[in-house]
């Protein structure tokens, strides 16, 4: 993000996320990508929850570090630069937070996010998906003690590790939908194998088969699409720090690389062919910096159209952070596509998180929707 | 209307008519049983992925996840039983002699289920194309002969083409770079052949291969005229295997670094070296080796737009699937207006692919490699004699004269600028095309949402394989340059191409 912006909390919370990354996720880059193949790396959750980056905008009182979308925003970009997974689940989370905070149902959180357990501190979401995409959400019913789930949620992110997982669900006779939080522990949950995706392997997710499990209503019945909208036009800038960090880091790689392999004689930074597709990715990187930094200035200050800002950024620059990591790995040819470098891993998680919100195309029409109707 | 001399006059400006209208100027040149014997091996290709492809993509590549170290020997064996390894060598080396340019449509049918499995069988013709555009017929007959025992046996025996180097992968492929890179492969000439250290990388199917065709330099100070190409068989003291590459995609089709230490190649595994070339040219050897490569290209390349015509329709295929099934915001994806206009472009997309292909085989079929076989008299020849008459020729094949008379031909006879529009379409088609692949990778992603980033639904796989297609048989730089070189600077007299 752009430095001039960031105050001396923001400066603190960016050194902190970059000695992280650098210390701990860079090394392990490679290793915990082998996810479902390998046992997940809860070394690395633990140290992200004892710094804080699972609670970055919870309110103090719920257990969190309170702070904006901007610092959240630093972070995002800081440890994507490294490793995407770990900015993908720290996403995940937030926005599960942030939907149960719209709902007003703050005390829902509170013995959540404060548990000392990185992974009971989690709660899983389908992050990949606007509920509305879905045709066939769970069905939810009144119990005695509050509400039955019964039915499938597909690619829940976090399932597989979380203590808990935030559901859309449909209640029989009533418009929309609404969402509901289950524990991950009850018998009447059912997780199947961990989704084997495009990318970021290492933020797990899992289908989940519903039986009549357990769940506390989030919010009023009905009142879930208004709430993910509420908290999707605030994440929307998060998810475009996510692009953001991608982008940046596979440029970073791609320049470096370039000043050190030769081709006919001399490094292949010198060739005019690179030095444009180089200059390409610098100028994505460079625009997207501004449209994160604009984006989170118009939603912490809450400027007239802060809403249509991020959800822009976001879609521009997931975009942009394909092209960008198609070329990443361009620069390093044969190299690039080989997982002892970072660059395919980029490439695989910036498609990934594209999706995150729900279908682009979608998500485009409804901003030109959005645009229309002011 | 106009005369003769005028057409003929101007014809000759740039775009020339044979040379922008390539098929046109084929058509009538094409035997007409070349048509009935693609369509049959399309089908062939389709029962295949029926039986064969569909059921085994996916879970092969979680295979290879799983076990990063996986070798595909039993799907070889599965692909010889179905007769793919011989099906396009000559029937003159003992082959079952199908035309070659069907290659391309096949390998596209088989890349629309798994483009891992269609290099699993098309980089024997990578090795195959390489040995016949030596024009050493007598290695090449002999190499062959192997291959038609091992499908013969049920032990396949495959070739591998190895010219990328560590710290030389686009040099290695032009002679106008290779003595500014820094290739490592030496060969020293000693009584009886060649001793080759050195190492190659990104081999695909290196582990799994019987024989790789590779080339080696005798002065590692001014390669391009000293570069020689040889052949090498499994077992060989002084020839193993390195690192099994851990790829984002096509997993199931090993790419294999190879090493040289110390290792005599006899001289009858030479295929082709500056001793060689003095017999039947006055061109240098850089000028000949020049030629060699881009003969080869102008056939695998077509063979890389193939695959990614593939790509490309598979990812179409996903789509149009994933979007007549599923429901969005209250009605079937296949009626939303935007997704019609997306699958409407990838399917566009498709066809384009396919275009490429074929104009380039159309090039190399007219004024290319395949013009021999591909005349109407000689196809009909090969295609109408039984194997048994080519078993005669076989000692004729061997001769010296034979090589000598085809070398002759091929690389100092033909046109230069037959030469160059083969090598620059082929160039063309290779980064169009898989360019193309790509784009249709990332909208059908686009389409199906969440449901694409699963590596169960297939979607996500063809993204990674595809990626691989803008990087192997040159990058897609060096192939833009590359049609510069072939199809652009020849017109414009000031122009040079790779100046630093």
């Amino acid at each position: 993000m752009i430095t001039s912006i960031m105050h001396d909390e923001m400066k603190s919370f960016e050194d902190l996320a970059v000695n992280f990354a650098n210390k701990e996720l860079d090394k392990r880059r490679e290793q915990s990508d082998k996810y479902p193949f390998v046992p997940f790396e809860n070394t690395v959750l633990a140290k992200a929850h004892e710094l804080g980056f699972l609670g970055i905008t919870l309110p103090e009182d719920l257990g969190g570090i309170g702070q904006g979308i901007s610092t959240l925003c630093v972070v995002l970009e800081s440890i994507c630069r490294t490793d995407a997974s770990l900015g993908a689940l720290i996403f995940t989370n937030a926005l599960a937070q942030e939907i149960i905070l719209k709902s007003g149902g703050a005390d829902t959180l509170r013995g959540i996010a404060s548990s000392t357990d990185p992974e009971s501190a989690l709660i899983a979401f389908p992050a990949y998906s606007d509920p509305l995409e879905h045709k066939d959400l769970p069905r939810a019913a009144k119990s005695k003690k509050g509400y039955t789930l019964s039915g499938s949620s597909s690619y829940v992110v976090l399932a597989p590790i979380a203590g808990h997982a935030l559901i859309p669900a449909k209640i029989k006779d009533q418009e929309g939908y609404s969402f509901f939080l289950v524990s991950l522990s009850d018998p009447k949950v059912k997780k199947g194998e961990p989704v084997f995706s495009l990318g970021v392997h290492a933020c797990p997710a899992a289908d989940l088969a519903l039986s009549g499990a357990e769940a506390v209503l989030v919010g009023q019945e009905g009142s879930g699409p208004a709430c993910f909208v509420g908290a999707a036009e605030k994440m929307y800038a998060a998810a475009a720090a996510i692009a953001l960090g991608i982008m940046k880091g596979s440029f970073d790689y791609a320049l470096a690389y370039s000043n050190e392999r030769e081709q006919g004689g001399w490094p292949i930074v010198n060739w005019s062919e690179i030095k444009m597709i180089l200059a390409d990715m610098a100028i994505q990187a460079k625009i997207a910096d501004m449209a994160v930094s604009q984006a989170c200035s118009a939603v912490e200050n809450k400027i007239a159209g802060w809403d249509v800002y991020a959800k822009t950024a976001a879609l521009h620059i997931q975009e942009a952070a394909c092209q960008v990591t198609t070329d990443g790995i361009q620069i390093l040819g044969g190299y690039g596509y080989m997982k002892d470098y970072g660059q395919e891993k980029r490439f695989r998680d910036a498609k990934q998180v594209k999706t995150l919100l729900g279908m682009a195309p979608l998500r485009k029409i409804g901003l030109l929707d959005q645009l229309n109707a002011k | 209307m106009i005369s003769g001399s005028e057409v003929k006059s101007i014809m000759k400006r740039f775009p020339r008519f044979e040379d922008a209208y390539l098929g046109l100027n084929y058509a009538p040149k094409l035997p007409k049983a070349m048509v009935k014997e693609t369509k049959e091996l399309v089908a062939y290709a389709r029962k295949f992925n029926d039986q064969v492809v569909r059921p085994n993509a996916l879970l092969l590549d979680r295979m290879t996840h799983e076990n990063p170290d996986y070798l595909p020997h039993d799907l070889m064996k599965t692909i010889s039983d179905w007769g793919f390894y011989t099906m396009w060598v000559p029937k003159i080396f003992g082959g079952k002699g199908k035309n070659l340019p069907s290659l391309s449509p096949v390998i596209e049918e088989v890349s629309t289920a798994c483009v891992g499995i269609a290099n699993v069988m098309g980089v024997n013709y990578l090795g195959l194309s390489s040995l016949m555009t030596s024009f050493n017929m007598r290695i090449t007959n002999r190499v062959l002969s192997d291959v038609i025992e091992g499908e013969r046996t049920g032990d396949p025996k495959v070739i591998a083409f190895a010219i990328t180097e560590p710290i030389a992968g686009t040099d290695a492929e032009d002679m106008d770079l290779v003595d500014r890179g820094r290739v490592i492969t030496r060969a020293e000439k000693v009584d009886g052949g060649y001793v080759v250290n050195g190492r190659k990388v990104f081999i695909s199917m290196g582990h799994v291969s019987e024989w790789t065709v590779f080339y080696a330099y005798t002065d590692l100070k001014t390669p391009s005229q000293n570069m020689i190409g040889l052949v090498v068989r499994r077992g060989t003291r002084g020839f193993s295997m390195g690192r099994h590459e851990d790829k984002m995609g096509q997993r199931v089709c090993p790419a294999s670094e190879i090493i040289f230490e110390d290792c005599f190649i006899p001289d009858d595994q030479v295929l082709i070296d500056q001793y060689s070339i003095k017999k039947f040219t006055r061109k240098t050897p850089a000028e000949v080796m020049m030629r060699h490569i881009d003969f080869l290209a102008s056939s695998s390349k077509a063979g890389v737009c193939s695959i990614a015509t593939g790509v490309a329709r598979g990812a179409f295929e996903d789509a149009l699937k994933f979007a007549a099934e599923t429901e969005v915001k209250g009605k079937l994806l296949i009626n939303h207006q935007w997704a019609q206009c997306l699958l409407a472009e990838m399917h566009k997309n498709v066809i384009l692919g396919r275009l490429l292909y074929q104009e380039t085989n159309y090039a190399n079929s007219n004024r290319g490699v395949y013009d021999l076989l591909q005349m109407k008299p000689v196809f009909y020849y090969l295609k109408l004699m039984p194997p048994s008459y080519f078993k005669m020729l076989e000692p004729m094949v061997n001769q010296a004269a034979t090589t000598w008379a085809m070398s002759k031909m091929y690389f100092d006879l033909k046109k230069q600028e037959n030469v160059d529009i083969c090598s620059g379409t082929a160039s063309m088609a290779k980064f169009a095309g898989t360019d193309i692949g790509m784009r249709n990778c990332q909208l059908a992603l686009d389409i199906m949402g969440e449901a694409g980033l699963r590596q169960d639904r297939g979607m996500e796989k063809r993204l990674r394989d595809a990626k691989l297609l803008q990087i192997y048989e040159g990058s897609n730089q060096m192939n833009r340059l590359i049609t510069f070189k072939g199809l652009i600077a020849p017109t414009v007299p000031q122009a040079r191409v790779f100046e630093q």
